[in-house]
Parts: structure tokens; C-alpha cells; sequence
């Protein structure tokens, strides 16, 4: 690795099994033994399905930069819920909470993404539309 | 089973639903009281309703849908016995569902344990699902009173026969320790190739969306949790010969009234679906209301299940479009996961030479 990360190495249980949940065992591809935290700029972003990715320059202590790809999740509810591919431009300023790739590349999972000033990425958009109370 | 013939194929659908004490109408009735109970509990409350044609005279399903639900497909333990929550009981459900979304979003995913050891610690990597709208409760959902999708007194997924059994253990035990040595070994969904919420249409744990269009003498079926689109003819036309099999089979439909009946046999051997070697669903489409499907499903394979299993759920409309799944596009997951093996494989080696 290029970039001098703040690994912090947290032994936790093996998986047990893959979650169902995802299109692919987030513990086959990405180490919980290996949590990150990334600060960068946004290069682009690309809204695919299953999974979306977004990738981002980050600056190291020693000066150099780096470019990471942060998985994220799928486009269709960020869509439903206002978002676009143009609310995450290039030169976006965030911060990734998450876990680094077992091949140890520059790829992670975003547990969570914050934009610089603290505010979480993709929230406090529109309500759910299946909300009855809001019928 | 994969030649039965279309009149006996329902006769059997039929014979399995009252086994079943399921509310599936016999072959024939557009809207039995059986369906229109099942609607009632199922689907919203509704009151006669004509749905509108297509220009060719069928009923019209088109639209873009969910069945994103909280309904579990096999009914959970405690409730045994129990097929409906009372119109009380949904509320609450539909209450505490929205205050889980809430204490997600303001205090971030709960650490999920997957090792089945009460009080361990969070095993599981992912990311906070309600940040990236993933969460279910920030789709709409398709709300029915049904304790779970599958129907009758057990609501669970029969017994597997002793010889399926046996087969799905050697292949486990096959399988062990060679889960990553190649892309093959990864699962269908891993390799972008098929999914198990499309025939029959399950709920996926998210983008439960799907897109039906219709033609003279054919209905498309998009779900968007995986690429495909089924095509279902409804001239009449028979199966294909049994030496064509399908990842989702050979679908062929036709209309009972205001219901669109599905016959679907000639799946894969190398089916997702749970495993089932030969495979046999139908499926029925009835329009309830103009936000709702009924959509009601029975699965068969003597060699898999010891008798056949049905379920339904509603599936209501949506705004928008459904979005490309464009899944090889962005598979960076499968080079990741292989690349990760390796490195592991290399260093464990190094380990036990040292």
C-alpha cells in the first residue's frame, strides 16, 4: 500500500456464513480484520447494479496520492428516494468508514460515507414512499 | 412430471391447493370465493373490480411493481399455527417497521452476528444498508396480513425427500473447502448468471422490482434483481422438449379469466431454486385493485419435496422505472474474492514452511 492507512486490527469471529443479503459474500471479498477509514476527493461514481462504486483520491501523511474504490450499495432505492448520478460529483470532499479488500488492492466496502462537514452521504433525503402515514 | 399435460397439470395444482388448504381457485373460476378470501387478506380490501383490457381484449398487468415485503417466505416458530395477524396486529407491525428505520438512520446498522452464538460479537462486514437506501423499509413495501408467504396450517417448506437429502449433503460436502478455487465455484448470483427470485418471483432482500409488458399472445416479465426477461407465450403453444432446459425453465402461459395462469417446467438441473432438480411452478397473476396483483405460486419436485408447497403475496404498484442490471459491469466482487484466496492461500503456505 502506498497510502500509510489507520489500520486497526480488531479480531473478530470468522464468518460464520456469507449474509444472504448481498449479491455476493461481503466476507469472501472484504478482511473485517482490516477496518479503514479513507478521507478524499471524489472521482467519479459509478451507479451500477447490484453494487455501486466510488472512486476517490486520498491523500497520505507522506504526501502522495492514492486512488481507492469504495463499494456502495445499489442505484435503484438511492433513485426512489431523490438521489441522482449527478448528487455525488467529482471533486466531492468525503470520508469512508470501512473495510479493506482481502486482496489488499485499493478497494473497500463503505460501511459508511460522510460527506466532510459530518453530514452522511445519502441521507435525510425524501421519506420512504411506503409509508402509510404519509398517504 | 415435466410432460403432464396442461389439463391434469391444474387438476394437480388444484388437488394440491386443497391439501394445502390453500386458497388457490380451481382451474377454471376467474374470481372463486377461495380467491377472492385470499385477495381480501392477501391484497387490500377491495370491492368488485373490473380490471382494464389491453387492446387485445386480456386483463392488463402492465406496470412497473413491488413485492418487497417483510413476510418471511417459511413462518417463523412462534407462530405456529398462525396464517393471519388480525388488522391490529399489522398495524404494529407496520409501526415497529418504521422505528427500526429510524433508529437505523440516526445510530447506523446494528452489528450483525451471523455465527449463531447468542451474544458474540458482529461477524458480518457490510455496510449500513439504510445509508444507501437499501434498507426495505425505505421502499415501498407490500403489506398483507400473512404470517408467511408460503400458505396453510404449517407455512413452511415440506420435508426434502431422504434421496434429496442425501444428494444436497454430498454436494455440500463436495464443495467444502473449494468454495473459491474458481469463478465456477462462486454462486450463480456472484457470477451474474441467474437468481432465485425470479421464477417463481420471490422477494430479493432488496431492488424487489419488476416490470411486466404485454403483447398479443405474450407477457414479459422483468425482475430487476438479475437481467432477465421471461418471456411467456399464452397461444397454447405446448413445452419444449424435455431435453431443453432453461436457468428459469420454459414458461407457458394462458388466461382464466381475469387471471394469468403460468406453467413452468424444463428448468436446469443447475437451477438456484433451492436446489430442486425438476422442477415444476405455477403461477397465477389476478389483478385485485389497480395498485395490487395477487400473485400466487405452487412448486413441485417428488424428487426434492416430499408434497408440493404454495404461497402467495400481494404485489402493489410503483412509481418510476426498474434500473439496468448491469452486474458484470461493475463485478469488480468476483476478481476481489478470487484475488483475496489467493492471497491467503500464499500465506498460509508461506506460514506452515516457516
Amino acid at each position: 500500500m502506498t497510502t500509510k492507512l489507520s489500520l486497526v486490527a480488531g479480531l473478530l469471529l470468522a464468518a460464520a456464513a456469507a449474509p444472504a443479503w448481498a449479491h455476493h459474500g461481503f466476507a469472501a471479498e472484504f478482511d473485517q480484520t482490516r477496518p479503514l477509514k479513507l478521507k478524499g476527493t471524489v472521482t467519479k461514481w459509478e451507479v451500477t447494479n447490484p453494487h455501486s462504486w466510488i472512486h476517490m483520491d486520498v491523500k497520505g501523511e507522506d504526501g502522495k496520492v492514492a486512488s481507492w474504490m469504495v463499494e456502495g450499495g445499489s442505484p435503484n432505492n438511492l433513485y426512489r428516494l431523490g438521489f441522482t448520478k449527478d448528487s455525488l460529483p467529482p471533486g466531492s470532499e468525503i470520508m469512508v468508514d470501512g473495510y479493506q479488500a482481502k486482496d489488499r488492492s485499493n478497494r473497500a466496502v463503505g460501511k459508511s460515507v460522510t460527506f466532510a462537514d459530518g453530514k452522511r452521504l445519502f441521507l435525510g433525503l425524501q421519506g420512504p414512499e411506503g409509508d402509510p402515514d404519509k398517504k | 412430471m415435466m410432460h403432464r399435460s396442461l389439463a391434469s397439470t391444474i387438476a394437480l395444482a388444484a388437488a394440491t391447493a386443497t391439501l394445502l388448504i390453500a386458497q388457490t381457485p380451481a382451474a377454471g373460476q376467474a374470481q372463486s370465493p377461495a380467491t377472492k378470501e385470499a385477495a381480501s387478506k392477501t391484497a387490500p380490501e377491495t370491492k368488485a373490480w373490473t380490471p382494464p383490457l389491453t387492446p387485445d381484449g386480456k386483463p392488463d398487468l402492465q406496470g412497473v411493481w413491488t413485492n418487497n415485503t417483510v413476510t418471511p417466505l417459511e413462518r417463523p416458530k412462534g407462530l405456529a399455527g398462525k396464517e393471519f395477524y388480525t388488522e391490529a396486529e399489522l398495524k404494529d407491525l407496520q409501526k415497529k417497521e418504521r422505528q427500526r428505520l429510524v433508529v437505523t438512520e440516526t445510530e447506523g446498522q446494528p452489528p450483525a452476528n451471523h455465527s449463531g452464538i447468542e451474544g458474540a460479537d458482529a461477524d458480518d462486514v457490510h455496510y449500513d444498508f439504510s445509508q444507501f437506501g437499501l434498507d426495505r423499509a425505505q421502499a415501498k413495501l407490500a403489506w398483507n396480513r400473512r404470517t408467511s408467504l408460503i400458505v396453510g396450517p404449517d407455512g413452511t417448506i415440506p420435508p426434502l425427500t431422504p434421496e434429496a437429502r442425501k444428494r444436497l449433503a454430498d454436494m455440500r460436502a463436495k464443495a467444502k473447502g473449494h468454495e473459491f478455487d474458481g469463478p465456477e465455484n462462486l454462486s450463480l448470483g456472484a457470477r451474474c448468471i441467474a437468481r432465485v427470485n425470479v421464477a417463481p418471483l420471490i422477494p430479493s432482500a432488496y431492488n424487489s422490482n419488476l416490470q411486466i409488458v404485454q403483447g398479443a399472445g405474450y407477457v414479459a416479465i422483468e425482475t430487476e434483481m438479475i437481467h432477465d426477461v421471461r418471456i411467456i407465450p399464452t397461444d397454447g403453444r405446448a413445452h419444449l422438449p424435455a431435453s431443453i432446459r432453461q436457468w428459469y425453465g420454459d414458461p407457458v402461459g394462458h388466461w382464466e379469466g381475469n387471471t394469468l395462469v403460468i406453467d413452468t417446467t424444463n428448468y436446469t438441473d443447475l437451477n438456484p431454486f433451492k436446489g430442486a432438480q425438476n422442477l415444476h411452478v405455477i403461477e397465477r397473476f389476478t389483478r385485485a385493485d389497480p395498485d395490487t396483483i395477487l400473485y400466487q405460486f405452487t412448486v413441485e419436485d417428488p424428487g426434492m419435496w416430499t408434497k408440493p408447497w404454495s404461497a402467495e403475496l400481494p404485489i402493489t404498484k410503483i412509481d418510476g422505472q426498474i434500473y439496468e442490471y448491469a452486474c458484470h459491469e461493475a463485478n469488480y466482487g468476483m476478481a476481489d474474492t478470487l484475488r483475496g484466496a489467493r492471497l491467503t492461500e500464499a500465506e498460509a503456505a508461506n506460514k506452515s514452511a516457516k
